[in-house]
């Protein structure tokens, strides 16, 4: 029987048939257990030597299953990792990569710098009033700079504002200095679109006033401002300039290494100066001096990313957008 | 503004280079945006003297034309028109390189005829933009004369001026910012010509009479005998074409000459044609007006003129003023007596006018933006003397002057503004020497500070500031140094620009796209947004000429550039313009959710879209639930509203399929959506450790029943520990009634504190059942 029941074992293809062995063999009717019943009515003697035998082959047979199944289970696990084999080379599945407008990554850049400075954001309305856009900002009623900005006017006698100043004067008016803030926004000309100019685009302001703010504080600003954007070794340059809402008045350029061609040059960014006595007047301030900053968006963007035309911007083309989602 | 560099030598004694000029104006505020060089005229081209000239026979447009190159005569063939003999123009000897020329000129046969050279045109020989005829000298130029000699290379500076500079639109302007800056004198034009008799009454010669002295708070005028109308002399030629302008004759090219380097217009009339009696006055109502170039100008009562009496006592318009000059009073080739128009017009006037008749001229462009209301006497006297120079002509020794002299206001100026303001540290003694060398006049009052008066030409100087500018322009802006002040504020540091809203959704899959705000009221409608409220008065173009009141054209049209990509999902935060402004945030959905290819996708629809939706809320905090409803533009089956926190919101939904059809896009799903999405502030609560017990139900429901009824009728019976119910299966199909619906409910229930016993997620089931029967739904398990 022992010879019989190792066969038997080492046969079984697979654990059911193994366990069926077992139940032949090791089970409550089983063979052996059977056998083993039968000890009772032998003699004492008799009984211990056939007890012995029977329960050597009891482990015998259990040894060969313990045996057997290890195999099986080895088997079966070779077996299922076979199954669950993938094509690692396939592409993975993914949702959509989805992205920031490039000109959004350059305001959230700025904005952040802004407020390491400790400045406060502000926005104000894209559809403005004659008032926020220029008369309180001190262009007088027929002054060419108000021609200068081709300006688009709505049949209601309002207008798309020209740049991000009208927000100076909308803070300031509920406002008391000292304060620190930076106007990020949509600005509007009514020009003809070419491959440098739009008809809309974004600017940001920085304005700071106290009661003796310096324009070395401006230049100061200036510098902190784009050592953060483009790293130590920048310089800055004021030269004279005009704005009708600050005097004196300024336009500001860094001297920078541009990372994409390695060049070092004067980037013409924006303009500036002092708060211009008038505009002080126009929100009840008096005793204070500030200084305003501001520049165009698009043009930093273009210069950094080296893109040719201003108007890929606004054409919402994947084709370009895809290629400046941010990194990771 | 061009700004030949020779010629403002000759005023600035001791200029440096021209790049270093160049730099100085760039630090003054006068800027520079380029730097011109212009080749000297080519080599091998001599002045030559027509000496006669006959059309040929078999064609007739052409002429053989003899020429004396100085040593001797020299026959060539010519097409140009305007021959006459004694002309002197130019001649490209053989071998001779013109730019933009191919090949030299060479010795060749034309028609027949040997022809020794070319005779070229101011464009052939890119001296200016001429091409009409044959470049014409006057009697300077001697024939044989290298003319590379007579026209040597020059360098301009492009000067970009800010509108309030306006006395540097001149070459004096510019002048005497950089003597200033240099610190020597400058050498005025003007230096030295006998200014003449002023007279202001009206003679038998001239009367003027000047309605308004507003408009016109200076007008002067001088008669000029005996001139002879012919080309200028080559200086002349030679500094307008660096101004970029194209010389005419004599007469006009002195009063262009002046115009550029005192920054004063003028005009000259043909005494002949204008009579002895002028005005000033606006114009009458359907008066009309023939300007120069041939335009019919149709006057408006707003418009400033001067006008000419004639014998018979009609009162014709012999200029716009300040503008333009009439075509029939203006010099032609016959004038032999000119009077010349030196005046100052207010701005205004002159801006409005010119507007008016969409002419730009270089005196309007002057007179707008503000001349020197003290020139125009100095100015004539000029021009009269450089008029005698070149044409041969005598002026009278007396001008007719309208008008006085004016002073410009003082400013009060404490010199402790300068190193306050600037923090560049300036003597008292410095700035005043600063402020007199600009022209002022400076002195001190009895209260310790200056009074400072501003000369005549700058008007852009009124109050203390302008003054500090002033100081700082000529000590440099480069030795401002650089501070960082420290001030009491703490910024409010609310996300005011939406900043993690973008990147959430940038994460979630969407990319960002930015359309105009102008759109055409047809896109509106289109989209099936509200209508527009706000229109342009000048729209870029005719047809976008309104302000957005929806975001979703612009997504729409952004879906269309796109529809080439198997799938698109797009966000938009931007401003829409109804009643009022509001910022708004937009989504898109289009194609697979999720890569297609070896795997099965998700085809967008309008469940990712409220899944994204769901994902935002649960981020802020807040409920969401969309109600259906008929949005216009969407698909009546598949949109409603967006309740956000028990507030509406917006609007989502399948975009309606006639909409996707005229955008030539497969099913598209949009959201709009205003902004901000007010959440819940995020404060942290003890969660509970308890296992939670799961019970499942299959609900029989009448297939139009919308879901959340059923879900309503749960969460109000399962009692106090139910966590959280969500729909596993929604079925309609095999072994359930026709207009039925099997759903497929998981309920969630926890107790905070301890396990919860079987019987009690039992009864809790047991009402949840009770309820739905109750409300008449079937259980189906």
């Amino acid at each position: 029987m022992k010879t019989e029941a190792v066969e038997e074992v080492q046969r079984a293809e697979d654990l059911d048939a193994l366990q069926q062995v077992r139940v032949k063999y090791l089970g409550k009717k089983g063979l052996v257990t059977q056998r083993l019943k039968t000890l009772g009515s032998l003699d004492p003697e008799e009984r211990k030597i056939q007890g012995q035998a029977i329960n050597a082959l009891k482990q015998e047979i259990e040894d060969a299953i313990k045996k057997r199944r290890a195999e099986l289970e080895a088997a079966e696990l070779e077996a299922s990792l076979a199954r669950d084999r993938v094509d690692v080379t396939l592409p993975g599945y993914r949702l959509p990569t989805g992205g920031l407008h490039v000109l959004t990554q350059v305001i959230n850049r700025l904005l952040e710098v802004f407020r390491t400075m400790g400045y406060e954001v502000v926005t104000g309305p894209e559809l403005e009033t004659d008032y926020y856009n220029f008369t309180a900002l001190n262009f007088p009623a027929e002054h060419p700079a108000r021609d200068t900005q081709d300006t688009f006017w709505t049949t209601d006698g309002r207008l798309l504002r020209t740049h991000t100043s009208p927000v100076q004067v909308r803070y300031m008016k509920h406002r008391k200095p000292p304060f620190k803030v930076v106007a990020p926004g949509r600005v509007f000309r009514n020009e003809a679109v070419d491959v440098t100019h739009e008809a809309q685009f974004h600017q940001l302001e920085a304005l700071v006033v106290d009661t003796h703010i310096t324009m070395a504080d401006l230049r100061g600003a200036i510098s902190t401002m784009a050592t953060a954007l483009f790293g130590d070794g920048i310089k800055t340059r004021l030269q004279p300039s005009y704005f009708p809402f600050v005097e004196p008045g300024a336009e500001f350029a860094i001297w920078w290494e541009n990372p994409r061609t390695g060049k070092s040059e004067w980037l013409e960014l924006g303009g500036c100066g002092m708060v211009h006595p008038n505009v002080f007047r126009a929100v009840g301030y008096e005793g204070f001096t500030g200084f305003a900053f501001g520049f165009g968006i698009e043009r930093l963007a273009l210069i950094s990313y080296g893109i040719p035309d201003i108007r890929y911007f606004h054409q919402n083309d994947l084709r370009f957008l895809r290629q400046l989602r941010g990194g990771l | 503004m061009r700004i030949p560099y020779s010629w403002l030598s000759d005023i600035v004694p001791g200029l440096p280079s021209p790049h270093s000029t160049a730099d100085l104006l760039n630090s003054l505020g006068l800027s520079v945006e380029g730097i011109d060089e212009i080749p000297a005229a080519p080599a091998s081209v001599v002045v030559a003297e027509v000496q006669s000239f006959r059309p040929l026979e078999q064609n007739p447009t052409l002429f053989e034309v003899c020429v004396s190159d100085g040593s001797r005569s020299r026959s060539v063939v010519c097409g140009a028109p305007g021959l006459y003999v004694n002309m002197r123009t130019a001649l490209a000897l053989p071998g001779a390189v013109l730019p933009g020329g191919a090949e030299a000129v060479k010795s060749q046969s034309i028609a027949g005829l040997h022809s020794e050279g070319m005779l070229c045109s101011p464009k052939e020989l890119g001296l200016y933009d001429y091409s009409g005829g044959l470049v014409e000298f006057s009697d300077d130029a001697k024939a044989g004369a290298l003319l590379a000699e007579l026209w040597p290379a020059e360098t301009v500076l492009e000067l970009e001026l800010t509108p309030n500079r306006t006395d540097a639109f001149s070459l004096l302007g510019v002048a005497r910012d950089l003597a200033a800056k240099l610190d020597v004198a400058i050498k005025h034009p003007a230096q030295g010509v006998d200014p003449g008799v002023a007279c202001e009454e009206a003679t038998e010669a001239l009367s003027i009479d000047v309605e308004d002295a507003v408009e016109c708070p200076r007008f002067t005028a001088r008669i000029i005998d005996h001139v002879r109308i012919k080309p200028s002399p080559l200086w002349i030629q030679r500094r307008l074409a660096a101004l970029g302008l194209t010389p005419r004759n004599n007469i006009v090219d002195a009063t262009n000459l002046v115009t550029f380097e005192l920054g004063q217009p003028s005009h000259a009339y043909d005494r002949e044609r204008i009579g002895a009696k002028l005005s000033v006055r606006r114009a009458h109502a359907e008066e009309k007006f023939a300007a120069i170039g041939g335009q019919e100008l149709q006057l408006a009562p707003e418009d400033l003129v001067v006008a000419a009496r004639d014998d018979s006592g009609a009162d014709t318009p012999v200029a716009l003023a300040g503008v333009i000059g009439g075509a029939e009073s203006s010099v032609s080739p016959s004038t032999q007596q000119l009077v010349l128009e030196v005046a100052h017009f207010d701005p205004v006037t002159i801006r409005k006018a010119a507007k008016r008749h969409k002419l730009i001229t270089d005196a309007h462009y002057r007179f707008e933006r503000g001349t020197d209301p003290n020139l125009p006497p100095i100015a004539s006297a000029r021009l009269a003397h450089l008029i005698e120079q070149v044409s041969g002509g005598k002026a009278r020794s007396e001008y007719y002057d309208v008008g006085v002299a004016r002073q410009r206001s003082e400013i009060r100026f404490r010199p402790e503004r300068v190193p306050f303001l600037t923090a560049l540290a300036v003597e008292s003694d410095v700035q005043k020497k600063y402020l007199e060398r600009l022209g002022c006049v400076v002195r001190t009052t009895s209260d310790g500070h200056w009074s400072v008066r501003p000369p005549s030409w700058r008007f852009d100087l009124a109050l203390e500031e302008d003054l500090v500018e002033e100081v700082a322009r000529l000590y440099g802006y480069e030795n401002i140094p650089e501070t960082f002040p420290t001030i009491p504020f703490v910024p409010d540091l609310a996300d005011v620009t939406y900043g993690n809203l973008r990147m959430r959704l940038a994460s979630m899959g969407f990319q960002e796209i930015m359309n105009y705000v102008f759109v055409s009221a047809h896109e509106l409608e289109q989209a099936g947004a509200q209508p527009h409220k706000v229109v342009l008065e000048s729209p870029l173009s005719a047809e976008r000429n309104v302000l957005r009141t929806s975001l979703r054209p612009g997504l729409l049209a952004a879906a269309r550039t796109n529809r080439e990509w198997p799938a698109v999902a797009f966000f938009e935060i931007g401003r829409v313009f109804t009643e009022q402004e509001t910022e708004r945030l937009g989504l898109l959905l289009r194609g697979e959710w999720g890569t297609q290819g070896a795997f099965e996708g998700r085809r967008s629809d309008f469940f990712v879209l409220k899944g994204i939706l769901e994902q935002l809320a649960d981020l802020a905090k807040v409920a969401l639930v969309i109600q259906p409803e008929v949005i216009p533009g969407l698909h009546p089956g598949v949109a409603g509203a967006v309740i956000w926190n028990g507030e509406r919101v917006g609007i989502a939904g399948r975009v309606h399929p006639e909409i996707e059809k005229a955008y030539g896009i497969s099913e598209t799903f949009m959201a709009e959506l205003d902004l901000p999405l007010l959440g819940r502030p995020e404060t942290f609560a003890e969660y509970s450790r308890q296992p939670s017990a799961e019970r499942d139900l299959s609900i029989l429901a009448a297939g139009a029943e919308p879901y959340d009824r059923l879900e309503a009728v749960i969460r109000k019976a399962a009692g106090p520990y139910l966590l959280d119910v969500a729909p596993f299966d929604v079925y309609q199909g095999k072994g359930i009634p026709t207009q039925y619906k099997s759903v497929g409910i998981r309920m969630r229930f926890r107790h905070p504190t301890r396990a919860l016993r079987d019987e009690e997620v039992d009864r809790s089931l047991a009402d949840v059942i009770a309820a739905l029967q109750e409300a008449g739904y079937a259980i189906r398990t």
